[in-house]
């Protein structure tokens, strides 16, 4: 398959996805209980003149395919609208939040990947008591919600020790840093488990396999065998996880961000739910998806780079 | 007003985590992996209870200035335009900024504020003599054309004002001199000249605001009076309020006063802790214990305005019948709620309205008022009797309940159990968070609904903020109670300017409401702050939320 259709298809697949999935946000707000016009008004009675002003000013009195439409006529000319309950741009509610965001993301991500693979070569490399020392610390990973997580890191590095600031992102890059030390590992316990099972399944079955065998019987150095036989050919297993690593990282954001109340657009999209405001709700969804995507994209493109035996778009990513 | 959900509108005092469901019901639309619900399940709920309680007056007088304190409040104000400042966040950190036409004090009564002088020469009009060479946070001077302006602002329709309803009275308000402004009202309200001591009497500077244009409130100043300024707004994370150097009253003790957003109970516990944050408001009723015991400052409690009670919303089924009601008071074990649900520092109540809510009357009038309430020692073998009589025996009824708080969750468990013992079966309707605020404000929300906890607070020392929820056609309304009597008694209620005469009309009306019990009384919840040992001077009543309390702030001695 040629790379100019394998990315026509790629990018149409990915437009029909953003479509539906806006739909169905939107469908979801549309149908939950409570209207954005009541919440505006902290729950208290307003006059009808009011209220109608408030539905006009947001298109809540008109019926819901003409405000879906409406809404994305505004997206695709790239204007996102105006938040409801901030009563300014969700543009600029974002670009405030996002960057929080995607440092936690990235930090968390580092963390999983530089500890989750390590635990899993060394235990299927090292075997005996290594192994069973990683698999029960894995599953105490796999086993801890990042809410718990996030409370008992709380607890001892922040309250009991002092160590690290209880909540807030910080300012400055460094402060930043600080400040998401905890949040990153209690949104990475859960991923570093299970990427070090994984990293570990696919090493043994590597292990196994006939050319170990061959490369070995030939005097090829242990180590080199590891690096260039075994970690190699798990490489593409490990890399296909990348997606549901993600997705992951993205969903429990929402809640480590809450934990540790970083402010970021996690946090943004739990309160943005809570009050239905729709435009916010539909950017930040739309954000989450298309990071999704991109995320899936980059790992069919790079799994044919590290495994000839796949090729360009012969078989999605499992996530 | 009432108290709402944490974070989206007022309806819970003390907000604190939620379960993931709620959570996961935003994420679900877009991913719905098991594994996804496995690596990030919910928090675990637990409480304890702290037993004794004493009220104070207020916290020790701050010995000196200091450079900056940190405060931390459940959530971020959306908007601090003052128009929709109508929640514990915002309000707690307007107060400080903007500044209203009149001043309600850490005793909960009412003075002079921006204007030096209100006064009342007719039933229907109020007159607002200005205080001279007041200076805007924009280096602009107040004058009167500031106060027709921002009052306006309330009553445009365009701008979805929070106290519009505070204005249904008002026919006019006009200059009627360089510093005084006249309202005129549409008739007698005793209730307007007290809400302009809330966010709805807030002056701005009109160049500032129409400056600001559609940002108001979101970005750049406020173009208030207050002691402090808006000073750096971190979006998502904290806002800072600067010492305003050319405030015409008593200058701020500190320089600045930072207020960070911490959305989850006990990271904000945790940052009381560890002193990342100095001192807060709305303590979460598990954290009292942890933070008595704790060694790192001191927990106040003080007078409030907010009462926890059981709203009745369906008056079609068995709790149309008064017995059934009756019974249920009867039953409902209120000290336990108060031991489990509001930490031990709460008091057991006959009154929808708390005793402070009287302060303006005589002590004849306040003792009437609480006196007269049916008693609520519980006696299960009459209320037995009662459910019998009414025939509503092995009945089936429906309490809400929702994991915002332990104000809730406890109490609906309490009406369960109140119901168990008498012969009722009372089913618990779980409600995420996000739908319990839907509760006040969609009538499908609260379809198959018999009842619900609320806690509830007024917004001015009047108990007619709460009683107007009984008159026909009113907003909280939910059983649609209608008694024609009792409407006269409201509207009569509402033209009487007399504190005590009025509150004598009002203290019928009260018994009228506990008699027919349209709400269940449960407990009177007190304000919580705490301070840690480096700051003290902030008020203990629930004032803070239009007092410029953070000016009082400075060091301990």
């Amino acid at each position: 398959m040629n790379f100019v259709r394998f990315a026509v298809r790629r990018a149409a697949e990915m437009a029909a996805t953003l479509l539906v999935a806006s739909f169905v946000v939107f469908g979801a707000m549309y149908l939950a209980p409570g209207s954005p016009a009541s919440f505006l008004l902290s729950g208290r009675s307003a006059s009808p003149e009011a209220l109608a002003a408030i539905n006009a000013q947001y298109h809540l009195d008109e019926p819901f395919l003409v405000r879906y439409l409406t809404w994305l006529g505004d997206m695709v000319q790239g204007d996102f609208g105006r938040s409801i309950t901030y009563r300014t741009d969700v543009s600029r509610l974002l670009a405030d939040r996002l960057p929080t965001t995607l440092l936690l993301i990235a930090m968390a991500l580092v963390v999983v990947v530089v500890i989750g693979l390590v635990l899993g070569w060394v235990s299927a490399v090292r075997g005996g008591a290594t192994d069973s020392a990683v698999l029960v610390t894995t599953t105490f990973a796999v086993g801890t919600p990042s809410f718990v997580a996030a409370v008992l890191l709380q607890a001892l590095f922040a309250v009991k020790l002092g160590w690290f600031p209880s909540g807030g992102a910080g300012e400055g890059f460094l402060d930043k840093l600080w400040h998401l030390t905890l949040p990153s590992i209690a949104l990475a316990l859960y991923l570093i488990g299970m990427l070090a099972r994984v990293t570990r399944s696919a090493m043994l079955e590597a292990l196994d396999s006939e050319h170990v065998t061959v490369a070995r019987s030939r005097g090829v150095p242990e180590r080199q065998v590891i690096r260039r036989h075994v970690f190699r050919n798990s490489l593409g297993t490990v890399l296909t996880t990348g997606g549901l690593i993600v997705s992951t990282l993205l969903v429990c954001t929402i809640l480590v961000e809450t934990a540790f109340s970083i402010g970021g657009i996690g946090q943004l999209l739990e309160l943005s739910t809570t009050t239905k405001d729709f435009p916010t709700v539909q950017a930040i969804s739309l954000i989450i998806v298309a990071l999704f995507m991109i995320v899936n994209l980059i790992v069919d493109l790079v799994l044919p780079l590290v495994d000839p035996r796949i090729t360009l778009g012969s078989k999605g990513s499992s996530a | 007003m009432t108290t709402v959900v944490p974070r989206t509108s007022r309806r819970t005092s003390v907000p604190r985590g939620r379960p993931a469901g709620r959570r996961r019901a935003a994420a679900a639309a877009l991913l719905t992996a098991a594994a996804l619900v496995a690596a990030c399940a919910g928090p675990p709920k637990g409480g304890e209870s702290t037993g004794d309680f004493t009220l104070s007056k207020t916290t020790p007088a701050a010995k000196g200035e200091i450079d900056s304190f940190t405060w931390a409040v459940y959530a971020e104000p959306p908007t601090l335009d003052y128009t929709v400042a109508f929640d514990y966040p915002q309000n707690t950190i307007l107060s400080n900024v903007c500044e209203s036409l009149m001043r309600w004090t850490p005793g909960l009564t009412l003075e002079p504020g921006l204007a030096e002088k209100a006064s009342n020469p007719d039933p229907k009009t109020w007159v607002y003599d200005l205080r001279r060479g007041v200076r805007f946070h924009d280096g602009r001077t107040m004058t009167a054309d500031d106060v027709v302006f921002s009052l306006g602002r309330q009553t445009d329709p365009d701008n979805a004002a929070a106290w519009a309803q505070n204005f249904q009275n008002v026919a006019s308000v006009r200059k009627t001199g360089p510093l005084q402004v006249t309202v005129k009202l549409k008739k007698p309200d005793s209730q307007f000249p007290q809400y302009m001591a809330t966010a709805a009497g807030v002056v701005a500077s009109k160049a500032g605001v129409e400056a600001a244009g559609k940002d108001y409130g979101t970005s750049g100043g406020l173009a208030c009076t207050g002691p402090f300024e808006l000073g750096t707004w971190n979006k998502g994370q904290s806002v800072e309020l600067d010492r305003f150097d050319g405030y015409w009253g008593k200058k701020a003790k500190s320089g600045k006063a930072v207020f960070r957003f911490i959305t989850d109970p006990s990271a904000r516990t945790n940052a009381l802790l560890s002193g990342e944050a100095d001192g807060g408001y709305l303590i979460p009723t598990e954290s009292y214990a942890r933070l008595k015991g704790s060694g790192v400052g001191k927990l106040y409690f003080g007078e409030g305005l907010s009462t926890v009670n059981v709203n009745i919303t369906n008056m079609k089924g068995p709790l149309g019948d008064i017995r059934v009601r009756r019974a249920l008071s009867m039953a409902l074990d209120r000290s336990g709620f108060v031991k489990a649900g509001l930490g031990g520092a709460g008091t057991v109540t006959n009154s929808l309205t708390t005793r402070a809510a009287w302060a303006a009357g005589s002590e004849q009038t306040r003792k009437n008022a609480l006196e007269a309430l049916p008693k609520v020692t519980p006696d299960i073998e009459k209320a037995k009797a009662l459910i019998k009589e009414a025939g509503a025996t092995g009945k089936t009824l429906t309490v809400a309940t929702s994991s915002i708080g332990q104000d809730v969750s406890l109490l609906a468990t309490a009406v369960q159990a109140a119901g168990a013992q008498i012969g009722l079966d009372i089913r618990l309707k779980t409600i995420a968070p996000n739908a319990f605020t839907a509760l006040f404000t969609d009538p499908e929300a609260r379809e198959g609904i018999d009842m619900f906890p609320l806690t509830y607070y007024d917004s001015i020392t009047d108990p007619l903020d709460l009683l107007t929820n009984f008159k026909t056609g009113a907003y909280m309304n939910f059983a649609g109670y209608s008694d024609k009597k009792y409407d006269e008694g409201i509207d009569r209620a509402v033209s009487v300017y007399d504190p005590d005469k009025r509150l004598a009309i009002e203290a019928d009306l009260q018994k009228h409401a506990a008699e027919q019990l349209l709400w269940i009384p449960v407990a009177e919840w007190p304000t919580a702050v705490f301070l840690n040992k480096r700051i003290t001077g902030a008020p203990t009543t629930i004032s803070y939320m239009y007092y410029p309390w953070a000016a009082d702030v400075g060091s301990a001695p």
